[in-house]
């Protein structure tokens, strides 16, 4: 799997006025994610989003850390991973639903040349479910690209990495 | 089954030796096998100890220098391939002080260098200089100070191997029937599998055999456990057909507890409907497997398998004619808890393409996010935190299924080992556990 590209983006031509529309749209979309409104959550993605999460490998010597994706989604997938964490009848890892708790922070952003915004952000998720009740951390990186759709932010590209090696509790059901 | 039975039970499976753990007779089995450090300590002398245990893929260290941190038993070891090509299985840590030499979990080095005070070791594991040696007796030899090597190393069609103890029976003979089914899915082309990417690692709190088990053979938990994903696309578009499979399927158990749960379509369906493997590969088999082998694979929907103790495969659909083969190590790390190390695999000689598709498709089923996994690993865990109290240890685990089929196998079987049918019954679980009681529990 080839990595994204390891350029950081700084905030240096987007007006405050994106700056704060960006912030707001990510902190909207973490609040759906908490409050479990994922068929909201999808509508803020673009049909033809890529949505990829990934852990690392860390290698030894000169060939750097492999970006190794655990989930790698397209709409169709993503509605289908969905469906079957928010339908209790068909999961059993969110039923009862986990209690999650996302801090969206550090944000950039830089604009397109097309027409969005290229933004990155680190995300914490805490996380607490009946089989794990003291709870657990997963913290990671996020690289977004945002564009404007009917006049309102979407997610076209979501490349998140966690900064895990090893999933330390059991298989991942969460959504980043 | 009341308290006095119970507390019987309980009498005979606190037994200090371990006898008693599996009643054959009751086709019951105490629960402290599955969340006992205790348990978990016998099994590491008298099972990690003595049997072959997996270690890697051979695709995963290509070239000299190339190395994968594992863990055989409670030790880690580097498995590295040398100047000569060959594969050596290492402890991971210094002669000298103890340190860990190779601290990733993949990659290349020139030699071993330690990075506490520097010993340096060839890529065979022969101490090529401490940077003292000079001040070392005059009758140090140097030779006897290598890095500790695995007693036995051994491969099996691109499946590697180790074994702490030198007087072990060779890989081949531990394997033995079993291979035949090894050949089907791991050596069914000139080029043989390819690990497609590193494993993905997690972490689960559950008893290693959990998985053992869950892969020899349990049909039973598929329907309930895994409704989502077998009721929501793309998985249940990958599935057609499935449904009426049934009374040609079976499971087998070999000698040594290695086993396997085949389930196929149903017999009659149209070739091409319900093409199972990649049409381009097709020759490849061919070229390369029997006649009873390809007729193994034919409208083979999904096979399950665990060479005892930790390794475990799948072979399943996950589009119309393409198939994920994923292997699966079961790492304890004390009584309740493990590590799961997920690879996918496809044929070396299999387009990038499909390699891409399957790969993406493998993971998404069972990897680290697995829609599988996910349900797996939630109901594994609350395995052991329900049963590790003292009510619930009074009562065993309930393996009953196997009992009405256990001395009636199949009869005109015609391939290794013991057939039993229909699939979804315990037998193949049944004999791993009686397997690694014998094991356990055996004097000495």
């Amino acid at each position: 799997m080839a990595g994204a590209s390891s350029r950081r983006t700084v905030s240096e031509n987007v007006s405050d006025a994106e700056y704060i529309e960006i912030q707001r749209f990510l902190h909207h979309e973490a609040a759906l994610l908490d409050r479990r409104q994922f068929g909201e959550w999808l509508r803020v993605l673009t049909e033809d989003v890529r949505y990829r999460v990934a852990v690392y490998v860390m290698r030894d010597g000169t060939l750097g850390n492999v970006d190794h994706a655990i989930i790698d989604e397209d709409i169709v997938g993503l509605r289908s991973r969905v469906e079957q964490v928010s339908n209790p009848r068909l999961t059993r890892a969110e039923n009862p639903a986990p209690l999650t708790r996302r801090f969206i922070s550090n944000v950039q952003a830089a604009r397109l040349d097309t027409h969005g915004y290229a933004v990155e952000s680190n995300v914490l998720i805490y996380r607490t479910k009946t089989a794990v009740p003291q709870g657990g951390v997963y913290v990671g990186e996020r690289r977004d690209v945002l564009v404007r759709l009917d006049g309102t932010l979407r997610i076209a590209r979501r490349d998140v990495r966690l900064d895990h090696e090893i999933v330390f509790d059991g298989a991942i059901s969460a959504i980043f | 089954m009341t308290w006095s039975e119970a507390e019987k039970m309980r009498t005979r499976t606190s037994s200090r030796r371990g006898r008693g753990w599996v009643d054959t007779a009751r086709g019951l089995v105490s629960r402290e096998v599955f969340v006992s450090d205790e348990v978990y300590r016998l099994e590491l002398e008298r099972i990690f100890a003595r049997t072959w245990v997996f270690l890697a893929h051979d695709s995963e260290i290509p070239e000299p220098g190339d190395y994968v941190a594992r863990v055989l038993g409670d030790a880690p070891v580097i498995v590295l391939r040398d100047d000569g090509g060959a594969v050596r299985a290492l402890l991971n840590s210094c002669r000298h002080r103890g340190a860990k030499i190779c601290r990733a979990a993949a990659g290349k080095v020139r030699k071993l260098v330690c990075p506490y005070h520097g010993w340096t070791y060839e890529r065979d594991g022969r101490l090529s200089t401490t940077g003292f040696d000079r001040h070392f007796p005059k009758d140090t030899d140097f030779s006897r100070m290598g890095l500790v090597r695995v007693a036995r190393l051994g491969s099996y069609k691109g499946l590697i191997f180790g074994c702490w103890d030198a007087s072990a029976p060779d890989l081949e003979d531990y394997i033995g029937d079993f291979r035949w089914y090894l050949d089907a899915f791991f050596a069914r082309s000139p080029g043989g599998m390819q690990a497609l990417a590193p494993p993905h690692r997690w972490r689960v709190k559950a008893n290693w055999k959990i998985g053992a088990l869950n892969f020899i053979g349990d049909s039973q938990h598929i329907p309930t456990t895994h409704t989502g994903p077998l009721t929501l696309d793309p998985v249940r578009l990958a599935r057609t057909g499935v449904i009426k499979a049934a009374e040609n399927s079976f499971q087998v158990i070999t000698r040594e507890g290695h086993g396997c749960t085949l389930t196929y379509l149903a017999p009659g369906l149209a070739d091409e409907a319900y093409q199972t493997h990649c049409r381009e590969l097709e020759p490849y088999y061919v070229q390369t497997l029997d006649a009873d082998r390809r007729a193994l694979l034919h409208h083979l929907r999904v096979a399950v398998g665990t060479v005892f103790p930790n390794l475990s495969f799948i072979e399943t659909q996950v589009a119309p004619a393409e198939k994920a083969v994923i292997i699966r190590l079961w790492q304890p790390l004390g009584g309740t808890e493990m590590e799961v190390l997920s690879w996918v695999l496809a044929e070396r000689e299999a387009s990038e393409h499909y390699k891409e598709s399957v790969l993406a498709k493998g993971f998404r089923n069972f990897g680290a996010a697995g829609v599988f996994e996910q349900d797996d690993m939630e109901i594994w865990a609350s395995v052991t935190s329900s049963s590790a109290n003292r009510v619930a240890l009074q009562f065993p685990y309930s393996f009953q299924t196997s009992l009405p089929y256990a001395d009636k196998p199949v009869a005109d079987y015609k391939w290794p080992g013991r057939a039993f049918q229909p699939p979804e019954i315990e037998v193949v679980q049944f004999e791993f556990m009686r397997h690694w009681d014998r094991l356990v529990s055996a004097n000495g």
